[in-house]
């Protein structure tokens, strides 16, 4: 068995459908190597289980757990700890050398290729291009490597308060030392608009092999409408429109009947769709969710569906509907109780480390 | 002496017959719109088994100007309704263990079942009473104890009303939790009055609900979207939106009626806050503001007209002499006197009795204070004031507290060295005072070169040269921070306000708030604002405006504008503002350029005066105080608390109103019969508006031939 791995994290449900979707694209594209996630505890036990379908390995990385003298000086300090997770790639030694991938990136095309390189190898960032982006990187894992950059991070702290800024800290001299450590670009593509180069996009996107939907806005927060398969991309994501419908289509052939009620988040609101079907109260229990889940990350298309108008003919609404006549039927009271199910499990909250 | 006779018999009148002429001049109110006449400590409310909650996030939290308006209008409330009246807010410490003394309500009340009944579903309650004048009621809820439940009032919010909030909002999220958990207390409180009333024999409880602004409004949202029949009233004191458009320099008023509101909102990322605001706006019963100008956004920007205005007052007190004001004017002048001599030493060539203090104060917002148009009416005034009162001068101080480096080293050095002078004067004073008993203790009386000697000269002489600067007296009393950008330093660099020798408009701009450790003043605000002679609030966008307000109740003449509450409501309550000491300035009906002339024709007319007109005048401002007082603002609260009731319960009648046999509810002009002239003796005298009451219209005429208002 190779004893290269390409290694991801999860920290909740809503994440892993990433994660999933994210195997999915590495075995179409055909490699050959080990897959291995890393999850915290925020990963439902019944996610875990279909992570363990399509990883190779699926390791629980919980620092509140482990004793050695490194560990328990980040206890002092629980605001790196999220900062952290990402590091704990480094512990995976079974293998000789890793590629890390965030669970926000889509492989398009066979990358076995990154394993020839040395760590520490990695793509520009598209804001500031003497910085790496961190969400796809190739590293070799040791517990010294690990204990020096922990130990680094507590001296140091990290510039953005992220893993990005702190790796790069570590890795200072990864934008001058060797070009070889500096990937191309096409191994770690931003879809965000405002950081595209618009012509560039378009005249190389054939040979992207690596996409990777930093930012808020990530494809399972999309609109898709389930009748007819297809996902309604925002207009600043647009250049993208296929390949977001990609990440959809792999979700849709191999996750989402994976996926089943008892998982948190998204991911249990999407178990309950049925594809190609007539809009059902799942359905649309779904898209309730997905524009509150909108609303909270800050993205509320108020020029549409969202105007005051449309709040207000809903509270017209609830305003007839006197509890009186309330009788716990029908599929209002349906979309109440799964988004009461959803809430328990904090299933949105954006992880610091995602980039 | 026709003339002195009268004055003789104005100032004869004032003492004597003062209290007499009040409650005439005044009757119609006493016997029409007073809150006054509502005192029972809710003796009524309670026989009608009828409760009052006002609700706001400043509730005892000193976060605001809200805090302002709930506070000093605390002791009119509790005086009208006493125990049936409940404040509730959030509990916050640092503020709460200051301003509370907690209590636990008496047994058998159904406010103490409600909040017990809170406490046992893990809800943290302080109640007790606040400790400001009148003493209400007062229920907090510890917001922390509720967090646990901010996912299912979101989701119930957004499942009702469609209306989202972000996780990293965390001033919505509290506003949420509040909003939701004193929803829970209403609800549950209407349950227990219920009983309580069914096992006591009284009538059905009727509650109504007070909300201010968005944050509490999230609370009378649940409550209508929960259909809990309360009567609910929301006021806003300024609209979300209409604050960030103003705060970003846009042609306000011009294009109130075009803002796309949702796309406007939703660009400043408001948008959740806008829709709540909005939605509790519509779900109100009763929907009011503070001012007709706030009334006018509202109903462009919120899309509902205000049901009723509901200006806000102040809790005045009344000196139980009735010139007290006037002294107190004359005292606090002089502590200014003695800033500006330390200020302008080496350039005190003006007449301190012929120098009127102007000044501007507010938060530093320098387009919608209006600074802008002040500096530049304040140029002008400057060469009208060269031409034709070569001897007065204008002291300008601006008082817009912003960021700076401590005080600049000029002012202080200024204060020293006139202290200086007159330590060593008051030493020579003694010594002269010493020779002078001695000499003629012996039976001689002294020549001049005796009593001063040499010495003394020659120590005067040395204070004298420290006194000599060659610098200009500076423009601000600080060293601000990044002063080439501060736009009021920009303002009096543009219009060359240097303090010169010849300038007859002199600039301080004190960028800081008043206190009476203040080194240069040692005066508070009051104190300041009674010992200068005008304020000057040509704002752009001010909702109410307090600052007038304060200077009205403390007899000092105020230029406002047509676009601030305060200006609006003169404007409609007093049909010749000017003569009240009144100055409102149009700026909305007529161009920029216009209004800066109007502004600086106001200023130019007070300079104008002489000393007695300006007494007379803050005698007639003063009188206004009663028109601002909660006593007499209280009633619209009341107005609009009876109608939310009507409302929600169609048999109400507010008896009350029909105990005094009061038919005209909807009372909303005190003053609309003018007691000042009204426009039409600008050209004849015409006899008194009082008719029978001969003294009085004497009286008033005498005023107004004296302020030379014909």
């Amino acid at each position: 068995m190779s004893k290269f791995a390409w290694v991801t994290l999860t920290t909740n449900d809503t994440y892993s459908l990433g994660a999933l979707v994210l195997a999915h694209s590495l075995r179409r594209a055909g490699t050959v190597h080990q897959l291995a996630v890393l999850v915290t505890p925020g990963v439902s036990e019944s996610m875990r289980e279909k992570l363990k379908d399509v990883y190779n390995v699926v390791q629980e990385v919980n620092i509140m757990d482990s004793q050695d003298a490194a560990n328990l000086a980040l206890l002092s300090r629980p605001e790196l700890g999220i900062t952290f997770t990402k590091l704990h790639c480094w512990r995976l030694v079974q293998f000789e050398k890793c590629v890390f991938l965030d669970s926000d990136t889509l492989v398009l095309q066979n990358c076995d290729e990154l394993f020839e390189r040395e760590e520490f190898s990695a793509a520009p960032d598209v804001s500031w291009p003497d910085c790496f982006n961190s969400g796809v990187f190739v590293f070799q894992p040791s517990q010294t490597t690990y204990d020096k950059i922990v130990e680094f991070a507590l001296k140091n702290g990290s510039f953005d308060g992220g893993d990005q800024g702190l790796l790069n800290q570590y890795f200072a001299d990864w934008a001058t030392s060797d070009i070889k450590k500096r990937l191309p670009f096409l191994y770690n593509v931003t879809a965000y608009a405002s950081y595209c180069y618009l012509p560039a996009f378009k005249q190389f996107r054939d040979k992207i092999k690596i996409l990777h939907f930093a930012g808020k806005m990530k494809p399972w927060l999309m609109h898709y409408n389930s009748q007819s398969k297809v996902a309604s991309v925002p207009s600043d994501y647009s250049h993208a429109n296929d390949l977001i419908q990609m990440w959809w289509n792999i979700f849709f052939d191999h996750v989402h009947a994976q996926l089943n009620t008892n998982m948190a988040g998204l991911a249990g609101a999407l178990s309950q769709l049925r594809l190609g079907e007539p809009r059902t109260p799942e359905q649309e229990a779904y898209e309730h969710l997905m524009r509150r889940q909108c609303w909270e990350s800050g993205q509320v298309d108020y020029m549409g569906r969202d105007s005051f108008d449309n709040i207000w003919k809903r509270i017209t609404q609830t305003l007839e509907n006197k509890p009186a006549d309330d009788d716990k039927t029908g599929g209002s009271s349906a979309a109440t109780s799964t988004i009461h199910n959803v809430n328990n499990a904090h299933g949105f909250s954006t992880p610091a480390h995602m980039h | 002496m026709f003339r002195r006779q009268l004055s003789f018999r104005l100032e004869d009148s004032d003492h004597d017959a003062y209290g007499l002429r009040m409650n005439r001049r005044y009757s119609r109110v006493e016997s029409g719109g007073d809150l006054k006449d509502y005192f029972d400590r809710g003796d009524i409310a309670s026989r009608e088994n009828r409760w009052t909650f006002e609700i706001a996030w400043e509730v005892a939290n000193k976060v605001g100007g809200i805090y302002t308006v709930i506070r000093s209008k605390a002791y009119v409330s509790t005086e009208e309704m006493g125990e049936q009246l409940c404040l509730m807010g959030p509990y916050k410490e640092h503020c709460a263990r200051t301003e509370m003394e907690e209590i636990e309500f008496p047994r058998g009340n159904p406010l103490l079942d409600a909040v017990n009944s809170l406490r046992s579903r893990g809800y943290k309650i302080h109640t007790g009473r606040w400790l400001v004048d009148g003493n209400p009621q007062l229920i907090l809820f510890d917001i922390g104890s509720g967090a646990w439940k901010l996912d299912q009032f979101k989701s119930e919010l957004w499942d009702k009303c469609h209306i989202g909030v972000p996780h990293l909002d965390v001033e919505s999220n509290d506003a949420i939790i509040l909003g939701f958990m004193i929803a829970e207390y209403l609800e549950e409180f209407r349950r227990c009055a219920s009983e309580y009333s069914q096992a006591n024999d009284l009538q059905v409880p009727r509650i109504v609900a007070h909300f201010h602004e968005w944050q509490a409004g999230v609370g009378l949202i649940a409550l209508r979207t929960r259909h809990v029949e309360i009567a609910t009233v929301f006021t806003t004191h300024a609209t979300l939106l209409g604050r960030y458009l103003c705060a970003g320099n846009t042609d306000f008023y011009n294009n109130l009626d075009k803002f796309a509101v949702d796309e406007e909102a939703g660009k400043r990322q408001i948008y959740h806050r806008y829709c709540l605001e909005r939605a509790a706006t519509h779900l109100s019963h009763v929907f009011t503001t503070v001012s007709e100008i706030t009334g006018y956004e509202a109903e462009h920007l919120l899309k509902r007209k205000p049901d009723i205005i509901t200006p806000n007052g102040l809790n005045v007190k009344k000196f139980s002499a009735i010139h007290e004001f006037q002294n107190l004017h004359a005292m606090a002048k002089e502590k200014i006197n003695e800033f500006v001599r330390g200020h302008f030493y080496g350039h005190m060539d003006f007449d301190l009795d012929k120098t009127l203090y102007f000044f501007i104060a507010g938060r530093y917002e320098f387009g919608n204070k209006g600074a802008d148009i002040f500096i530049e009416s304040l140029a002008r005034l400057n060469a009208m004031l060269k031409q034709e009162k070569p001897d007065t001068t204008v002291v300008a101080f601006l008082i817009f507290p912003t960021k700076t480096n401590n005080f600049n080293v000029d002012s202080l050095r200024g204060h020293a060295v006139v202290k200086q002078l007159r330590d060593t004067i008051n030493g020579v004073q003694q010594g002269i005072g010493k020779r002078l008993f001695d000499s003629c203790l012996k039976g001689h009386i002294p020549g001049p070169d005796e009593l001063l000697t040499k010495d003394d000269l020659v120590k005067i002489k040395r204070c004298m040269y420290a006194l000599q600067r060659d610098s200009m007296p500076p423009v601000t009393t600080h060293n601000i921070v990044d002063d080439w950008n501060d736009p009021v330093l920009g303002a009096i660099r543009r219009c060359q306000l240097f303090n010169t020798v010849h300038d007859r408009v002199k600039m301080v701009f004190h960028p800081e708030f008043l206190t009476s450790t203040n080194p240069l003043f040692g005066i508070d605000y009051e104190e300041f604002v009674r010992g200068c002679h005008l304020g000057v609030f040509p704002s752009y966008y001010e909702p109410w405006g307090y600052t007038p307000a304060e200077c009205t109740v403390m007899g000092i003449p105020s230029i406002t504008t047509n676009l601030s509450g305060f200006g609006c409501f003169m404007e409609e309550h007093i049909s010749d503002p000017k003569s009240y000491g009144i100055y409102i300035v149009d700026r909305r009906y007529i161009g920029l350029e216009n209004s800066i002339q109007q502004l600086a024709s106001y200023m130019m007319d007070f300079s104008r005066l002489n000393r007695r007109q300006r007494i007379i005048q803050r005698n007639r401002t003063e009188r206004l105080s009663d028109l601002l007082d909660w006593r007499t603002l209280g009633i619209y609260y009341r107005q609009s608390r009876v109608k939310a009731l009507q409302a929600v319960y169609p048999d109400y009648v507010d008896e009350s109103s029909l105990y005094s046999s009061r038919s005209n509810l909807n009372f909303s002009r005190p003053f609309s019969e003018p007691p000042s002239p009204s426009s039409s003796r600008h050209t004849t005298p015409a006899p008194s508006v009082h008719g029978s009451d001969e003294e009085d219209s004497v009286d008033e005429e005498t005023e107004l031939k004296e302020l030379g208002i014909k």
